[in-house]
């Protein structure tokens, strides 16, 4: 078998391998972003900040290159799911990014404000599970391993579950008088962080699965909807003109 | 004879065919519920050039007024098999063929059947425009007359209606005595097309009929495509994969395998579906393969 676009394909491999790059900058940044909210790291948190925009020209370049991708090489079949789930990747990567900079901002904002064991060991809890769910769909992409990225949701659900557990101990920590309101409000937010983290990841595996097979995921949403438009009980019956009502009366 | 006009194929002009009395609809009766009835119907057909097979297994199915696309590497078989459509292979002695071509049922192959009504029925564009070197009316009205129409009024109709069809009217309706050949290669591809639908056949089948054509009289012809295909069903053998996915709805690919002959090659239907499936998602991984060019 001879390769009749080499060049083209040598392309699309670049695009995967700077995916791959800019994925492992989130996963270090998830347990990076965590030691500064716990030890307060102000100087940390500017440093991520700046990071981050590396991240922003990173996902900017890759999108670039996968417009001149469509527009030169008229891609189909595997090669144009595989530029479709290149742009889609870039904006899960790039909001990411973006979470752990929030998480790096929220030290700035409870600063001084010390927190309990208890929330301190949910925080690095859910910090790990964001940072694994990421890495395992970095590996799925890598891989093109649908199993894989079907089983992030399942890991999803633990961190959905540590982020409810955290909420609950944020409302007893405040009760008890240990934590401030702003704390508690902030910590709240951060939780937040995490679990957004997550559903970028489960996202990123949905992409891996249309990668390999054009699957689709079906949303709850676009479920409902669909639902609603069968249960309608106007669906298929015809509006009545005025001839219609005139007949009537 | 106006395009358009209802008609049978039961007329003078066929009644010695063996193709006569079938209730075929033919240019301008199908109406949008015949939209997805079969045209032609190939079961394990195999083509043979003396004892050499050219192309084996091709089983498909082409429906009423779509545009099917047989794309693959050269020598994969979709132009012969193309030609199988219209018998123009019986132009090559040593040519037979194995398994079964219908035509709405009717054995192409039977020998019965009348190979020029068959060809009328199942016009023709080739690859390089062949216009006969006559004037644009003539080339136009060559058809309808050797078919028997003699009118002037109503060859005027047929010429018009014909260069209507393939959106060549508006560039010659002033120069019809002008010979054919002097128009530009493009121009020359549409007149062929005109040529192909004065004698209203059913199907039109195309051999890469924008080889030899520039993007501009190509993106013209793509167009016409789409347009014509509400009046013909249309077969189209081409080499340009982007063609095959612009305008077809249904598509074949075709390969090549080597044979036990030495290095001749048999081409081999791999995979027919519809072209948003082959270009998307093939289910064959050769087809896959030879759409994202990995494989030549």
């Amino acid at each position: 078998m001879t390769e009749l676009r080499k060049s083209f394909h040598t392309e699309l491999a670049e695009v995967h391998a700077e995916l791959m790059r800019v994925g492992a900058q989130v996963i270090e940044a998830i347990p990076r972003a965590t030691r500064i909210l716990l030890d307060m790291d102000l100087e940390g948190a500017d440093y991520m900040v700046q990071g981050d925009d590396e991240i922003d020209a990173r996902c900017i370049a890759v999108e670039e290159h996968c417009y001149r991708i469509l527009a030169l090489q008229a891609p189909v079949a595997s090669d144009l799911r595989a530029v479709i789930t290149a742009l889609k990747m870039t904006a899960e990567l790039e909001r990411s990014g973006d979470l752990t900079v929030n998480i790096c901002k929220a030290a700035r904002r409870i600063y001084g404000h010390e927190m309990n064991p208890k929330l301190r060991g949910i925080i690095a809890k859910m910090s790990e599970q964001a940072q694994q769910l990421f890495a395992n769909a970095m590996e799925a992409y890598d891989e093109s391993d649908p199993a894989k990225a079907a089983a992030l949701d399942d890991m999803d659900n633990f961190l959905d579950a540590l982020q409810r557990q955290f909420i609950q101990v944020i409302f007893e920590s405040h009760a008890a008088g240990s934590i401030d309101l702003q704390v508690a409000v902030q910590l709240g937010v951060v939780a937040r962080f995490y679990e957004r983290i997550g559903d970028h990841a489960v996202n990123i595996g949905e992409k891996v699965r249309f990668l390999v097979s054009g699957w689709m995921p079906e949303h709850v949403g676009a479920v409902r909807h669909r639902m609603r438009q069968e249960a309608t009980p106007m669906a298929g019956i015809p509006i009545p003109t005025q001839a219609d009502r005139n007949h009537d009366s | 004879m106006k395009q358009g006009a209802p008609h049978t194929v039961d007329n003078e002009q066929t009644s010695d065919s063996p193709l006569r009395g079938l209730s075929v609809p033919v240019s301008g009766t199908a109406d949008a519920n015949q939209a997805a009835s079969t045209v032609f119907d190939i079961k394990d057909l195999s083509v043979f050039y003396g004892d050499f097979r050219a192309v084996r297994d091709v089983t498909l199915t082409i429906r009423q007024l779509e545009v099917t696309a047989f794309i693959g590497p050269s020598g994969c078989g979709k132009t012969t098999v193309l030609r199988c459509l219209n018998r123009m292979n019986d132009f090559i002695e040593s040519a037979r063929i194995e398994g079964s071509v219908l035509y709405h049922d009717v054995d192409l192959y039977d020998p019965a059947v009348n190979a020029t009504e068959v060809r009328r029925r199942i016009g023709m564009v080739f690859q390089k425009p062949n216009p006969f070197p006559k004037s644009i009316y003539d080339n136009v009205a060559y058809g309808p007359r050797l078919l028997g129409t003699r009118s002037k009024s109503e060859l005027d109709g047929i010429v018009e209606e014909s260069l209507r069809g393939a959106a060549l009217w508006a560039e010659v309706k002033d120069r019809l005595k002008q010979s054919g050949t002097g128009l530009s290669g493009g121009q020359q591809q549409r007149l062929c097309i005109a040529r192909a639908i004065a004698v209203q056949p059913e199907v039109i089948l195309m051999d890469e009929p924008c080889s030899a054509l520039d993007p501009i009289a190509t993106a013209r012809i793509e167009d016409l495509m789409t347009e014509i295909k509400q009046k013909y069903t249309i077969v189209i053998v081409t080499h340009n994969m982007q063609q095959a996915a612009r305008v077809s709805d249904r598509t074949a690919f075709f390969t090549t395998e080597i044979n036990l002959q030495g290095d001749r090659r048999t081409g081999r239907l791999v995979e027919f579906d519809e072209t948003r499936k082959i270009f998307s998602m093939p289910s064959d991984e050769r087809t896959e393969a030879y759409v994202t060019g990995r494989f030549g």
